[in-house]
């Protein structure tokens, strides 16, 4: 744990809010990359970096000093941003058939410049990913962009280690037939 | 017969998940064309997804997120303060600060890897394979298609299964088939969709029967009665559901074979 992260931590669990603030200072912009990944919408992103924190200060108490805080904290992030989602399932579905159908649409030829390239990428796979269950884009959120082994993304989504695993399998497999149209495009571009 | 690795496999091998076999899987990666596309395919899209941006939050962000916080704070509790009196913490800090420099515990990354404002290089590493001709792009797409409809097909009859096997006990749990079953219907469509685009009509048709039977288990309470689960199977029974997917299961897996010798 970083050394900053334990002494505020300590802090605050003895009731001083100045610490606890330092915490959210340093750790709300990588909580909101996360949450917007979730998500898909700023809006939702914020509100599920505030609904983290406050579970975090809540849960402080069973927080073990000799586990990485970091670590705990990103397990109540995901956490917040799965329950955040089914709250809102019927919002969801209907922008994620939205957005399935914008995703089967044939991808027009992105122009040459990698700078324009890369912002068609963004935007596709934060559809694909909005494509994905609350689940599957834990997951594989965990594992692709947070370096978890699937011991650890099954412990912290509270499954079992194949259903983890096949959490990811889904993930991977949408997001390759997602993808596959602006793939195609690039490699005709170059080709 | 010559072992090939499956999709799954090569996700695992992606991510250095197969220890046990990673030697075995590129020592086939180099001998075998077919999988070697596969992999260059998968590897490709996931570092597609590396290059992926997202906006930043504003400047000021930690100092209005630190607001919406602090006014949704619950108050402390006097009854917390014994076990955390203030006189603890220094020693509490300074402990930890022990363990953390002596230890060094570096469980979770405490950034994300993937860089928010991709260089042009990355872009390029990224995106930039093999060349390829209109008629291998056509087989590869069809390549995912069939791994992503196979493997939608085979988590379909596993659903199916349990609940033709589920204990009918007067009140049966089906959460787990119900809420597997409403994440097929949102994959099956996007599958639907992208198989008649690549002019699959056959594959779009036996998503769209499926889809039919998903629904409707998707839209079962979670805990039903022994007459609602009886006329379940009927149903599923009656329209031979589980045969069905089975064959498509098949059908896919043999037009996979045939892809990879082509």
């Amino acid at each position: 744990m970083h050394p900053e992260d334990a002494a505020a931590v300590a802090l605050a669990r003895a009731g001083d809010d100045e610490a606890f603030r330092v915490l959210v200072d340093r750790h709300s912009r990588s909580i909101y990359r996360l949450a917007y990944r979730m998500t898909g919408r700023p809006e939702d992103a914020e509100d599920v970096v505030q609904e983290t924190f406050v579970r975090v200060y809540k849960q402080l108490g069973r927080f073990e000093s000799r586990s990485n805080f970091a670590t705990w904290l990103y397990r109540i992030g995901f956490n917040c941003a799965i329950d955040y989602m089914r709250a809102r399932p019927h919002r969801e579905s209907a922008e994620t058939h939205e957005r399935l159908d914008q995703l089967s649409a044939p991808a027009s030829v992105p122009a040459s410049d990698d700078l324009v390239f890369a912002g068609e990428i963004s935007g596709r796979v934060q559809q694909a990913l909005n494509g994905l269950t609350p689940q599957e884009r834990a997951a594989f959120l965990m594992r692709h962009y947070h370096g978890c082994s699937i011991e650890e993304v099954s412990s912290a989504l509270g499954l079992r280690s194949n259903a983890a695993k096949h959490s990811i399998f889904r993930a991977v497999r949408k997001m390759r037939v997602a993808l596959q149209p602006l793939r195609d495009a690039r490699v005709e571009t170059t080709s | 017969m010559t072992w090939h690795p499956t999709d799954d496999e090569l996700i695992l091998h992606f991510y250095g998940e197969d220890a046990q076999d990673e030697r075995r899987v590129d020592e086939h990666l180099h001998s075998c064309s077919t999988c070697r596309d596969t992999w260059v395919e998968i590897s490709e899209t996931l570092k597609m997804v590396d290059v992926a941006a997202i906006p930043e939050p504003a400047d000021g962000f930690e100092r209005v997120m630190w607001a919406r916080v602090q006014r949704s704070l619950p108050e402390r509790s006097a009854a917390r303060a014994w076990w955390a009196p203030r006189w603890l913490v220094p020693a509490a800090g300074f402990a930890a600060l022990v363990v953390a420099t002596v230890v060094g515990v570096n469980y979770w990354p405490a950034a994300p890897t993937t860089p928010q404002s991709p260089s042009t290089a990355e872009i390029a590493k990224a995106s930039n394979g093999t060349a390829w001709t209109p008629a291998a792009l056509a087989k590869a797409r069809e390549r995912v298609l069939l791994a992503a409809a196979g493997g939608h097909f085979e988590q379909a009859e596993m659903v199916l299964v349990e609940l033709m096997n589920a204990e009918d006990g007067g009140q049966t749990n089906l959460w787990f088939e119900r809420e597997t079953a409403g994440d097929l219907v949102t994959a099956g469509r996007l599958y639907r969709e992208t198989a008649r685009q690549n002019g699959d009509a056959h594959l779009a048709m036996m998503l769209d029967d499926l889809e039919a039977i998903l629904i409707e288990v998707s839209h079962t309470p979670e805990k039903v009665g022994r007459q609602d689960l009886r006329s379940l199977r009927a149903r599923i029974d009656h329209d031979s559901v589980l045969f069905k997917v089975r064959a498509v299961s098949n059908e896919i897996r043999e037009r996979q074979r045939t892809l990879s010798t082509e």
